[in-house]
């Protein structure tokens, strides 16, 4: 039996770096394609505004509206997964990125996912699953100019399963 | 299943082994650990203590279960605050898994005690720990104490 949750993902990472350059690194694509599984992003970061990340060749795959947005420390935004099928129906989740000085060259970073309608905990495990990935990339990128080459991303067992069961 | 639970991820690039050994070397773990730094010989069964620049000892237990380069098992109590000492042993558990060119390293940190005080306090201290040996691994440089600032 599927069981609904709220409950919130947060996950937490000091980089090396400034607020400005770290809010350049979440905010434009010439630094998102090197981290976040090549995704491009497009805002134009005013509150009510969409926000649109991209695969390399151009599809959708997450949309939002800017909720609240305060350069260089805060983010948040509506997101809405519009690639896979088996998402597209769901209730908008809320994602925020929370860049707080933590030292005179450290940074502490937080993305928190919200999810503020119930959705079957199954689905939790895409963002547990993909957030550590990303923002390990972040830290990278930031600290060493590197690319992050992660794997292509998978779906987790347990949404496999969530998959299964809506194809019945 | 344990009442209080702290899990965390991190990749790092390196390999498992260099990645152990930072877990393992206490002159390595000086410098990311922000001044703390741990003994045993870490192997199954031995005691295992993690003290400070001055020698005090702030948690003390047993490795549980050793397989160099993948999971390391720890028994752990708190030692320094009297009112988290009283929470008794802890569980704390390092996977490390090759994903791809990168290491997945899986940090959890768990107790049977509901709402405990001491997986609140780690909850705090692992994020920064483990950024700042993803930084060393990575860059060659630990993170700078964050306490210290702000």
């Amino acid at each position: 039996m599927a069981r609904l949750t709220t409950e919130s993902t947060v996950y937490v990472t000091y980089i090396a770096t400034t607020p400005e350059k770290c809010w350049e690194a979440v905010t434009t694509s010439a630094f998102t394609k090197l981290y976040f599984f090549g995704r491009s992003i497009e805002s134009d970061w005013r509150i009510g505004g969409d926000i649109v990340y991209r695969t390399p060749d151009g599809t959708v795959d997450v949309q939002g509206k800017i909720l609240e947005c305060d350069p260089p420390h805060y983010v948040r935004f509506t997101w809405h997964v519009e690639m896979i099928p088996e998402l597209s129906h769901l209730p908008d989740s809320i994602v925020s990125y929370r860049i707080e000085r933590a030292g005179e060259n450290v940074v502490r970073f937080t993305m928190t996912e919200e999810h503020p309608a119930p959705l079957d905990e199954r689905l939790l495990e895409g963002g547990r699953w993909g957030w550590p990935l990303i923002l390990s990339g972040l830290k990278s990128v930031l600290e060493t100019g590197k690319m992050f080459k992660a794997d292509p991303p998978g779906a987790p067992p347990a949404m496999q399963e969530y998959f299964k069961e809506l194809r019945k | 299943m344990s009442k209080s639970k702290f899990l965390y991820v991190t990749y790092i690039r390196t390999t498992a082994d260099k990645l152990w050994d930072a877990l393992t070397n206490k002159e390595l773990m000086k410098s990311y650990w922000f001044n703390m730094h741990q003994e045993s010989n870490w192997t199954a069964g031995s005691s295992w203590e993690m003290k400070d620049s001055k020698g005090e000892v702030w948690d003390s237990g047993t490795i549980l279960e050793s397989q160099r380069p993948h999971r390391l098992v720890i028994s752990w109590q708190h030692q320094h605050h009297e009112d988290v000492r009283a929470e008794g042993y802890s569980r704390m558990t390092y996977l490390i898994e090759s994903a791809g060119s990168l290491v997945k390293l899986t940090v959890s940190h768990e107790s049977d005690v509901e709402n405990s005080d001491l997986i609140a306090k780690v909850s705090g201290g692992w994020p920064m720990i483990l950024s700042s040996l993803k930084s060393l691994l990575e860059t060659g440089e630990a993170l700078p104490d964050p306490r210290k600032a702000a």
